[in-house]
């Protein structure tokens, strides 16, 4: 497995609990302080202790001046693409183009129902995110005055106006484990975010990254065209007792590890911890640009 | 010009501004230009969708987040996604702008008219279905927006409006049917201002036919600005003739805007005015027919002081304010003043309605009933200021809503903390006149012993100045029984110097029960007293009692913490530990708690000189009689005890200990409890459940008491304030035998 060589990019993964609803926006706030380049929200639509994440994200993304947002990852079953397309490209707009789009199938299909979403198998959900991507990225190609014609079974659209494209191009990245959204990451996104928790072993997260691969060679890309980014976990001590878990140094050679023999170039941390952010974009951050760039031999290529 | 009437609805003045997606920055620069001028609402719209607008929602979350006072609403959403996503939306800016957004719906384009419209109808009941908290789920049969069972909530943080936008008969017949309010573009009808009369009649005769007054919906209306600005009579004419309460100018123009808002608008506001005084035009009853209909019988809700923000049993808010920590409530009104003045005006109003009066600052009290069925509850919540009046000598002003957490966090960078209990989300008010058994009482003794003055409004609605110069028996009264006396507004407090703290966590496995209670006892009483533990024990587990210490020790050098914590970590085998130095804010910390309390609580409380043996194995026998869920011992010695029995209403200056114990069964608790009545040298009032009012005098002395009734006999003679430990209630009653005779 190669490091694909992208700049790196480390971020924030908030639940944005609405107890104390400025709570979530002090923690995006507090990742930007921190120097991080990207701020993520939890998105669960049919918990009634969270704010609306895409409402949060519009609210934080003008609190905030530099960093980048994304929902990590946003509920598709309750988010229908087109208007999601919109408003995306409308953040993006309106932030100077600090928004990407971290999309899932949906998992907890009792709850999605019980909202007034409409229940998919497993499979039939792979198919409409594929689907979904397709409106998503016809809405915004704005090239073209001809109406929107996309997408299939689950997300039909006939004939829809185009537009507005966002400021920048906006990345698509996907919350994926299983082999069919493996395979839809490699052929239509432009980014893979799974959590480290629920990878498993070194070698399923080989595996991954080979599906993955195999997916957008057969598409007709790179495999670099798709950025890896993980959602992880762990706290700073100063003695260590497992993987990030222990001191600053000790996070820099396991993440440098995950970037050069993994090929992942963005971490997220969850933990909702404003100490633990300040370490990770003031200390982790510096030091593993240094490592990573030292092994490139270059400071910071891009991809 | 139709003359069809002025609801009198209050007037308000606002904007409409598009979202452009060309240029998205113009918002911004709108928005800012609106706030500043003084308007008093935001209207934001995304144009018809897609190319050149920008999605509405966002953009109003966007504005929301760079304005800090105007009222915002997104002109005309669509349902397009389900509807019970869209009231988390809106209920989420709403809190997140503490109570700014307004919901503006409009019919789906496609489908056909009356479809699209009973559809909209279906959003418009799940969206308010899903803003009304409750344990049922949310279930709407469709067919449009069929919700299977949705989890309720979060309630936005005010009662946020729902209008219906459109002019056709069946988006009029919508609003008149289900809406807090219509909405007419003049941009999509292309009406000239004198068509707005007939407008407005036609949606009185549709509210006729759905059996609600006119005067019940409000009315929006967006001119157009581009046609030229109106001019004051014109838009004055629009209010006070034709009944609209709402006027947005559309404009993408920042000098226009400008103009309206600071030149056009003040105009208005006041020619407004001088009609309605010259009309006598009474202001609207605000509440909506849905609304009143939840109203209790015995409250004259249209006749509450004007000024003093309310909420009734139909509110949206409401479910988030019944009840309380630990009690459930079911009150007919809760008042929300926002000053002292305000406070005695609601309690001047309060006494005139035949119904319960409950005062509430935290909600937290577990005695404290401070809520009700049926009656009105004052809610000190506003009253929330923190403010430092004399470093030098670290006078601390507080308002009795401020919570315990808030205050922790506005003395900490002063390096100050203020003794007071041991949970952030606990009210001042309930505390502080009670005692306060906090974190810090061995060290710097009881809340109450740090009051140098509050300002208390009394029952006859005025308001005093009680401190060690004037009203000087009020002011030892309201120490520790303050409850009985009147409704302290604001404490002055004396606040100690506190640095960071050791904060310690230690969990036992415990055998020897009766051994354990005693030697934890023994050693408070032998441990300086910069320390301060609590005890708490669960119900047994298979037998297996573990008991929990909580532990402060006022110092941030590790190696003194640990000399204080190790004779109490050698009490019996630890099973969990965790000590960490801590600002006093990590130990009371701030919380956002919303009380959902159910049921009534059964708690019982006494105060005991000592641990002795003799009370340690009868404890024993308490916990393992599974009857309680919940018992703890507070460390009550220390400096408390410095100060002298008769210096305030707290007389206990002989006790070292507060007991707990919480159970589910009133009468098995009491039994258990009242069996080890010899044993008790009192009780703290605040921790106790038990109505009985034997209960006020183990609470005050006979000395206390006799003083107590005095001070009600000049303060309250109408005993208004009896609803905690009431201290004439022992005057109702045949004297106990182990009591000598009260003669006040």
């Amino acid at each position: 497995m190669a490091d694909h060589g992208h700049d790196l990019l480390l971020g924030s993964f908030i639940t944005p609990t609405n107890g104390d609803p400025q709570a979530p926006v002090r923690l995006a706030v507090a990742s930007e302080a921190a120097g991080l380049d990207l701020v993520t929200f939890q998105d669960h639509p049919y918990q009634p202790a969270f704010l609306d994440t895409w409402t949060l994200m519009s609210y934080a993304a003008a609190r905030t001046e530099r960093i980048r947002l994304a929902g990590n990852v946003l509920n598709l079953p309750l988010r229908p693409p087109a208007v999601l397309a919109r408003a995306a490209a409308s953040l993006d707009r309106l932030s100077g183009g600090r928004v990407e789009l971290g999309l899932g199938a949906g998992a907890f299909w009792d709850a999605i129902e019980a909202m007034g979403g409409r229940r998919l198998t497993p499979g039939q959900a792979v198919t409409a995110l594929s689907e979904a991507i397709d409106v998503i990225r016809g809405v915004w190609d704005d090239t073209t005055r001809q109406p929107l014609r996309a997408g299939g079974t689950y997300h039909a659209v006939h004939g829809a106006k185009r537009g507005p494209a966002p400021a920048h191009p906006m990345e698509i990245w996907l919350g994926a484990y299983k082999p069919r959204m493996l395979a839809l990451t490699g052929e239509k996104a432009d980014g893979w975010l799974p959590s480290l928790s629920y990878l498993g072993s070194p070698q399923d997260m080989v595996d991954a990254n080979a599906r993955i691969d195999d997916a957008a060679l057969a598409a007709g890309r790179r495999p670099a065209d798709v950025r890896r980014l993980l959602n992880v976990g762990g706290t700073f001590s100063d003695r260590s007792s497992g993987l990030l878990q222990g001191p600053v140094t000790q996070w820099v050679e396991q993440l440098g590890e995950l970037v050069l023999e993994h090929g992942f170039s963005a971490f997220v941390l969850a933990g909702d911890d404003e100490r633990a952010l300040r370490l990770f974009g003031g200390e982790v951050g510096p030091a593993l640009r240094e490592l990573v760039a030292a092994h490139r031999g270059t400071p910071g290529a891009g991809a | 010009m139709s003359g069809r009437g002025d609801a009198g609805h209050p007037l308000r003045l606002g904007a409409a501004v598009r979202a452009d997606a060309g240029d998205p920055g113009a918002l911004t620069r709108l928005a800012a230009v609106a706030e500043a001028g003084g308007l008093d609402v935001l209207a934001v719209d995304g144009g018809a969708g897609g190319g050149e607008g920008l999605d509405a929602w966002t953009a109003l979350g966007w504005v929301a987040g760079v304005t800090q006072r105007i009222t915002l609403v997104a002109e005309g959403l669509g349902v397009a996604a389900p509807p019970a996503v869209l009231a988390r939306a809106v209920a989420s800016l709403d809190l997140l702008t503490g109570g700014r957004t307004e919901l503006a719906l409009t019919r789906a384009a496609d489908g056909g008219a009356g479809g699209a419209t009973d559809a909209l109808a279906e959003a418009v009941a799940v969206v308010r279905g899903m803003w009304t908290p409750g344990r049922s789920p949310l279930v709407a049969a469709g067919p449009a927006h069929p919700v299977p069972g949705a989890a309720r909530g979060p309630a936005p943080a005010h009662d946020v409006p729902v209008w219906v936008v459109g002019a056709d008969d069946d988006a009029v017949d919508l609003a008149a049917r289900t809406a807090d309010g219509w909405w007419l573009d003049l941009r999509a009808t292309g009406d000239a201002l004198a068509d707005v009369g007939r407008r407005q009649e036609r949606l009185d005769a549709a509210a006729a036919r759905h059996g609600r007054a006119p005067g019940e919906l409000r009315r929006v209306l967006t001119l157009a600005g581009a046609a030229g600005a109106p001019t004051v009579e014109e838009v004055v004419r629009l209010v006070v003739d034709d009944g609209v309460d709402t006027v947005l100018l559309a404009t993408d123009d920042a000098a226009a805007l400008h103009r309206w808002a600071t030149e056009t608008a003040p105009a208005v506001r006041s020619a407004v005015a001088a009609t309605r005084a010259a009309r006598g035009t009474p202001p609207a009853t605000t509440r909506s027919a849905r609304v009143r209909s939840a109203r209790r019988a015995g409250i004259a809700y249209d006749t509450v002081p004007a000024g003093i923000e309310t909420v009734e049993p139909g509110d949206t808010r409401y479910p988030s304010m019944r009840s309380n920590y630990l009690r459930s409530g079911r009150p007919g009104l809760v008042l929300l003043p926002r000053d002292t003045a305000q406070v005695a005006a609601a309690l001047t109003w309060a006494r005139t309605q035949p119904v319960p009066l409950a005062v509430r600052s935290g909600g937290h009290g577990i005695s404290g009933r401070s809520t009700n069925d049926g009656g009105i509850v004052l809610d000190l919540r506003r009253l929330d200021g923190i403010e430092v009046l004399d470093a030098a000598t670290r006078r601390v002003r507080i308002g009795a809503g401020a919570r315990w957490g808030a205050v922790a966090e506005a003395l900490q960078p002063h390096g100050w903390a203020l003794t007071s209990g041991d949970y952030g989300g606990v009210g001042v008010g309930g505390l502080a006149t009670a005692g306060g058994l906090g974190f810090l009482a061995r060290e710097h003794g009881l809340t109450i012993d740090h009051v140098r003055a509050a300002e208390v409004v009394l029952a006859d609605g005025s308001v005093v100045r009680a401190d060690a110069e004037h009203h000087p028996e009020l002011f030892w009264g309201l120490r520790g029984a303050g409850g009985n006396l009147g409704i302290v507004t604001s404490f002055e407090f004396e606040v100690d110097e506190v640095g960071d703290v050791g904060f310690a966590q230690l969990s036992f496995a415990v055998d020897d029960v009766a051994g354990y209670l005693h030697d934890f006892g023994a050693l408070v009483e032998a441990a300086p007293r910069d320390v301060t533990p609590f005890l708490i024990v669960g119900a047994p587990r298979d037998g297996q009692v573990v008991a929990h210490v909580l532990a402060v020790v006022d110092s941030d050098v590790p190696e003194t913490i640990v000399e204080r914590l190790q004779p109490f970590a050698m009490l019996a085998p630890l099973v969990q530990q965790a000590v960490h130095v801590l600002p006093y804010t990590g130990v009371v910390r701030r919380t956002a708690d919303v009380h959902a309390g159910h049921g009534e609580p059964v708690s019982r409380s006494s105060l005991v000189d000592h641990v002795t043996p003799a009370l340690a194995e009868d404890l024993e026998r308490l916990v393992r009689s599974g009857a309680v869920h919940f018992f703890q011992i507070r460390s009550a010695g220390g400096a408390v005890n410095d100060v002298p029995a008769d210096a305030t209403a707290y007389a206990h200056r002989s006790a070292g200990f507060s007991l707990v114990a919480m159970g589910a069964e009133r009468d098995r608790v009491d039994r258990l409890w009242d069996a080890l009545g010899h044993h008790w040298t009192g009780l703290y009032g605040s921790f106790d459940s038990d109505p009985r009012p034997e209960r006020v005098e183990d609470a005050f002395p006979p000395a206390t008491l006799a003083r107590l009734l005095a001070l009600k006999e000049r303060y309250d003679p109408d005993d208004v304030f009896r609803q905690n430990l009431p201290v004439t209630s022992t005057l109702r009653r045949e004297p106990r035998a182990d009591r000598p005779l009260l003669t006040p």
